[in-house]
């Protein structure tokens, strides 16, 4: 089977042809196999980690974000081949050793999930967004959010869960 | 809504990616930061045979400024341009309209050629390419051209650009002292595409004369388009409150927008006079 | 005798959703299942000519493709009795289209494969050669003069007429004062869950039973309909529910889908997959809403309310689906509202157009008559220069006065007490400081307003649910029930109940609404009915089991208790609690209840760009009794959110020719965290005497409200403008329109 790296040698991989893929997820390497066109999402989602969802396939809803080298994309926006070479991190990945992440909590405890559908997605943007600005404001974390949609619960409690999981993070202060 | 079958190529550096998409034929694209190439795909509205991948393109991706003139490359994500300080005076609207493209996620993938060459007419960076009077580097396998953004656009998601051609950088020309530049936009909901939009860069002397100004609006026709009666009637004025009521008005009715199921042609008349009116509001008080 | 769960806000086990493991539909795979993939189509109304499969069916990976000929005729068949009517089952839809299409996304073909990517490409192929005929596009041309007809057969595009009528009329109008009489129009819009709706099917050769997964909200219905149309016994079709990503009212009616995977799954005797896509989801999932009222009404110089007169025409889409003429029949029961009115007369149609049917959404039919009467009131009280709260008060029906009845219009009321839950709602907002504040805003040059909408909201229809205890050996109850979860935590709410009437720990108690096999009967997850139906079954069931085993010991039922397994009574004897059997608990309810329910909105406009911004934005809803306040919060603030999305931003627009022009998310405006407040929600307790556990509905009615006070507050703020809002949602757009023409 070719490998997605086989350009080194010069040649194309082929429409319809499955190609091997190596995706680090969650620091695990994922061994794909899959054409050109499989997305991302598709990838991760066959390969075993669904929690990744699809809400649209064309960037609108946001229930697909993973972090690729830390930072949120829309798995559905992305082919698996490009993601190959980046450290991608998945709901799967988020709580460490068997303990929540303080977002996974502050979701609980602030009703910021009904259905759940759109969690994973919204649990990645916000990790990808903490890390990279742990100290941003309301109106930027408000901002942030707003890539992403929720229909059963608007986002108000989102929000109200990513400003108390921050919190948390920066040990109280501010 | 899964992408149509193509081929696919990485490439690593410019002269191959030219040289891959010569090879592939009139029916290969590049691909960027995939925020509007994707969509596209997953609706099958575009059906390439080969996709040439230029993200590791490293050569493609500096935002320079010498001798007061400024060039971005192709690939430097609209993120980037968001976060760069430096990007004030006559290049604030740069970075004005980069903050307002889509969400987070997607200005953190998207680049400025993409948007450039995906040519939507209400998007963002077409528009303050129009008013700051770009002119785009394009590169193919059979060499390279410079493009005035006046001649670029050729209509809704089209450009001049050839099978095999890519933008490589945009290049701004250094600005008159004193001059600044702002961008403001409508759209009805947070990261949507904009209803319309305005960018407005002006060059002013000592005594708040306007030198001469720039106004260049977007959503409006089926490419950016410049607003040339209320430019004329700033330039040479004292920007006071009612030279710039004035010039909104004119730049209003300078354009014929025609309308769709979201916004009718009347209302986008509307906002441009609006936003226009804005935009040169906040260019007084911001002196 | 209780252990104390109903009433406190018991926390819901959601640790699936923040880990990632809840397994919904499109996470269920099935070892060799196929794909299927549907072809639907591009055109509004034709004739189909000729389908040309042939290509399609060459391509790699393809199975089999199937079209109308392959399959039984059959239709899909309407769930309540009470949306049936003679006619109705001359427009039933059939799952894939035969001769006639009859809106753009009608399934008619479907494509099989080995993978979901070849299984698009093949659908590409299929090609079908329609003659295009002319198109109904709008509800007020479907009933005019050689108006196109949908169903040629049927000689009507007019579905149901509901006509619905109490008191003399014309005597009450002969009385009036002042009369105002206007159209308004509610628009298409619709659930759009953020899952897409999806089902795999799979044949067990060896039972011969059938499993589809991916059923929500009705899967007895959806069993017994795929039971007829499939021609095999209910017995053999298990349906399956997986966690599902919001439901609304749009999901788990059968749909054509469900039969075309269900029978290609026998047909092929392999697994079928089928996930909806987004685009597909637009013009597949059922519609809502569009309406248009042609109401009068009727009322004294000081403020009474003496009648109301409306014809409206309610769109049904091409086909009438599962849910009948709910459409047209659930606005005619909420237009008078919990107002004492002494006459009025309601004609309400369902009618045909050449577009996506219409089925119902969080709220049917309420939302849209709060949305008419609200708006009429309100320029009553302008008419009137009256306060609107104080035209409301002087017209709510009193406590006093309950039960209170329209009949012979089958509406009655039985409890609550309405001036004070408005009142109530008025005092939390501070109502009388919020119109200083107004006054203060205005004076500074914004353009603010104030809106409201009291409403009376049907919930708990019946006929019945059942539910099943099943004590286990180890001490845990398994409750088998037969409403479904969509995300609105039925299980924790369901588990309160059984945990205290059975006086154990929460944590003995599981709840099973997964799977048809366990229970015999049910109706599922419409209307708000989960708890009050189901929840008083389970409260019937454990009574049954408390019952049964004091029986055994010989004591009254109220001194026993299960511990470790055992039945206990006060002196010590034991018995084991597997020797008891299992409760049964049936509750039915022939007549629907109403509750009452108040909305109050705080915008702003830029007069400039037409931009509404909510500023503050209140639910009020008595819910009889709050099983879980906390759980119940969340829901009227959730649906709430979607009603302002209602309001202002979403809508599916058609061109003329019937082409959809609202098929991807993006010009599907729904809101963001960036245009919602922070949604204030009061719960009042006025216990329902109409049923034991005292509850009623809620999970819609944050929304019934809402567009009724956004538009009420969009008007107030317009000032003389405003008297034109009559339709939504309040664009930017339209807001400019109705500005630009003074
Ligand atoms: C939800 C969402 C919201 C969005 N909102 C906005 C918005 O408000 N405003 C806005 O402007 N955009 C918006 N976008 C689009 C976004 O800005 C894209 O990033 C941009 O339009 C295209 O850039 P890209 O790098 O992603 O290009 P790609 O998607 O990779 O490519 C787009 C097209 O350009 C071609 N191309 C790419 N790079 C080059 C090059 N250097 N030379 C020649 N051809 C090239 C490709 O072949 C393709 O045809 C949105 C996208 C999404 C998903
Ligand atoms: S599924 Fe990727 S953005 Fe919706
Ligand atoms: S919890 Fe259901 S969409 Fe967010």
């Amino acid at each position: 089977m070719p490998h997605v790296d086989q350009h080194l040698s010069g040649d194309w991989l082929e429409a319809d042809e499955s190609v091997r893929i190596r995706l680090v997820a969650n620091d695990q390497e994922l061994p794909v196999e899959a054409p050109p066109r499989c997305t991302l999402a598709d990838a991760l989602r066959d390969n075993g980690l669904k929690g990744t969802r699809l809400g649209c396939e064309q960037g609108s809803c946001g229930a697909c974000t993973v972090l690729l080298d830390g930072r949120p994309v829309r798995s559905c926006l992305m082919l698996a081949v490009q993601a190959e070479g980046g450290r991608l991190e998945t709901v799967e990945g988020l709580a460490a050793g068997g303990e929540l992440h303080a977002l996974q909590r502050a979701f609980h405890d602030h009703g910021a999930l009904q259905c759940g559908f759109c969690t994973s997605g919204f649990l990645m943007l916000a990790a990808g967004l903490l890390r990279e600005e742990p100290d941003a404001g309301r109106e930027r974390i408000r901002e942030v959010l707003s890539a992403n949609l929720c229909r059963c619960t608007g986002g108000g409690p989102i929000l109200q869960a990513v400003l108390a999981a921050q919190r948390e993070l920066r040990g109280g202060r501010g | 809504m899964k992408p149509p079958p193509f081929a696919y190529r990485r490439a690593s550096s410019l002269e191959e990616a030219l040289r891959l998409a010569a090879e592939a034929g009139e029916d290969a694209k590049f691909i960027a930061g995939g925020q509007s190439l994707m969509p596209l795909l997953a609706l099958r509205l575009s059906r390439p045979s080969h996709l040439v991948d230029i993200n590791r393109l490293q050569e493609l991706g500096g935002v320079h400024q010498e001798n007061g003139a400024l060039r971005v490359g192709a690939l430097v994500r609209h993120a980037t341009l968001e976060r760069s300080p430096d990007l004030d005076g006559p290049w604030q609207a740069l970075r004005e309209a980069a903050a307002l493209i889509g969400h987070y996620p997607i200005r953190l993938r998207g680049t400025f050629g993409g948007s450039l060459a995906h040519a939507d007419p209400a998007a963002e960076l077409p528009v303050v390419s129009t008013a700051l009077q770009a002119t785009f580097i394009a590169r193919s396998a059979s060499g390279e051209r410079e493009i005035p953004v006046s001649e670029f656009f050729a209509g809704p998601l089209m450009t001049v650009l050839e099978p095999g051609e890519l933008v490589v950088e945009a290049r701004f020309p250094a600005p008159s002292p004193g001059t600044r530049s702002v961008f403001e936009e409508f759209s009805p909901r947070a990261g949507d595409f904009a209803f319309a939009a305005a960018a407005v860069v002006l060059a002013a002397d000592d005594g708040g004369r306007v030198r001469n100004a720039h106004i260049a609006l977007g959503g409006v026709a089926a490419i950016p388009v410049r607003a040339h009666e209320a430019e004329a009637a700033l330039e040479g004025e004292v920007l006071t409150g009612s030279a710039a009521q004035e010039a909104a008005r004119l730049a209003a009715a300078g354009c014929d927008p025609s309308g769709d199921a979201h916004a009718s042609g009347a209302y986008r008349k509307e906002l441009v006079a609006t936003l226009v009116g804005r935009a040169l509001s906040r260019l007084r008080e911001e002196r | 005798m209780t252990s104390g769960y109903i009433g406190v806000s018991v926390e819901r086990d959601d640790l699936a959703f923040l880990d990632g493991t809840a397994c919904y539909v499109a996470d269920v795979d099935r070892e060799g299942q196929l794909y299927a993939r549907v072809v639907r189509s591009p055109v509004a109304h034709a004739r189909i000519l000729d389908i040309d499969v042939a290509e399609a069916l060459a391509q790699p990976g393809v199975v089999a493709v199937i079209t109308a000929a392959d399959i039984p005729e059959t239709r899909i068949p309407i769930r309540l009795p009470m949306a049936e009517t003679p006619y109705t089952h001359l427009f039933l839809q059939p799952p894939l289209a035969r001769e006639v299409v009859r809106y753009v996304g009608e399934p008619v073909a479907v494509v099989v494969a080995s993978d979901p990517y070849l299984a698009e490409d093949a659908a590409e192929l299929v090609d079908v050669d329609f003659d295009e005929l002319d198109v109904v596009s709008d509800i007020l041309s479907a009933t005019t003069q050689g108006t196109p007809l949908v169903h040629a057969e049927a000689g009507t595009n007019i579905v149901a007429t509901v006509p619905l009528g109490y008191g003399d009329v014309e005597a009450a109008f002969a009385r009036a004062d002042v009369v105002i009489r206007d159209r308004l129009r509610m628009h298409r819009h619709t659930a759009v869950p953020m899952e897409t709706r999806g089902l795999l099917a799979e044949m067990d050769h060896g039972t011969g039973v059938l499993t589809l997964w991916g059923a929500a909200k009705v899967k007895h219905f959806t069993r017994s309909a795929l039971s007829s149309m499939l021609g095999i016994e209910r017995h053999r079709i298990r349906l399956v529910e997986n966690h599902v990503g919001g439901g609304f009212g749009v999901r788990g009616e059968p749909y054509p889908e469900d039969f075309l995977v269900a029978f290609l799954a026998l047909r092929l005797g392999r697994p079928i997959k089928w996930i909806e896509d987004r685009a597909e989801h637009f013009v597949a999932t059922n519609h809502a809403r569009e309406q248009e009222h042609d109401l009068e009404i009727a009322a004294t110089a000081d403020g009474r309310l003496l009648a109301f007169r409306d014809r409206a025409w309610c769109d049904q889409g091409a086909y009438v689906r599962s849910q009948g003429i709910l459409p047209a029949l659930l606005p005619a029961l909420h237009l008078p509202g919990p107002y004492r009115w002494e006459a009025f007369s309601v004609e309400t149609r369902g009618v045909l157009t050449n577009r996506t049917p219409v089925g119902t959404y969080r709220g049917p039919g309420m939302t849209e008559a709060t949305f008419v009467r609200e708006r009429m009131l309100d320029k009553l009280a302008a008419e009137l220069r009256l306060d609107p709260a104080e035209l409301r008060r002087r017209n709510l029906i009193r406590p006093g006065e309950l039960p209170f009845s329209f009949e012979p219009a089958p509406i009655t009321y039985e409890s609550g007490d309405f001036p004070a839950g408005f009142e109530h709602l008025l005092d939390e907002v501070g109502y009388d400081d919020l119109c200083k504040q107004r006054q203060v805003r205005r004076a500074s040059g914004e353009h603010v307003g104030i809106g409201f909408a009291a409403y009376t909201e049907i919930g708990a229809i019946g006929p019945f649910e059942e539910a099943r205890i099943v004590p286990r050996s180890d001490g845990r109850f398994v409750v088998h029930v037969g409403v479904a979860s969509l995300g609105q935590g039925v299980e924790t709410v369901l588990g309160q109940i059984a945990a205290e009437k059975l006086g154990v720990p929460m944590d003995a108690v599981s709840i099973d609404h997964h799977d048809t096999e366990k229970l015999a009967d049910g109706f599922g997850a419409f209307a708000s009915r989960s708890t009050t139906l189901a929840g008083n079954a389970v409260a019937l069931a454990a009574e049954d089991l408390r019952a049964k085993a004091a029986a055994r010991l010989d004591v009254p039922a109220g001194e026993i208790r299960f511990v470790q397994g055992q039945v206990r009574e006060p002196s010590g004897r034991t018995i084991p609690l597997a020797e008891v059997g299992e409760g049964r608990g049936r509750f039915d309810k022939p007549h629907p209840t109403f509750s009452f329910g108040a909305a109050l909105s705080l915008v702003s406009i830029d007069r400039e760009t037409g931009l509404v911004k909510v500023l503050r934005h209140a639910v009020l809803h008595d819910v009889g009794r709050a099983v879980n306040p906390e759980l119940l919060r969340r829901q009227l603030a959730g649906a709430a959110s979607q009603g302002i999305g209602a309001a202002l931003l979403e809508e599916l627009l058609y061109d003329e020719y019937g082409q959809p022009q609202s098929t991807i998310m993006a010009d599907y405006r729904m809101p963001t965290v960036e245009e919602l407040p922070d949604i204030e929600v009061i719960v009042e307790e006025r216990p329902n005497t109409a049923n034991p556990l005292g509850v009623k509905g809620g999970g819609e009615s944050g929304m019934v409200g809402t567009p009724a006070a956004i538009a009420n507050a969009v008007a107030d703020a317009l000032g003389v403008e405003g008297a034109r809002v009559w339709r939504l949602p309040l664009t930017p757009d339209r807001v400019r329109e109705m500005l630009r023409h003074h």
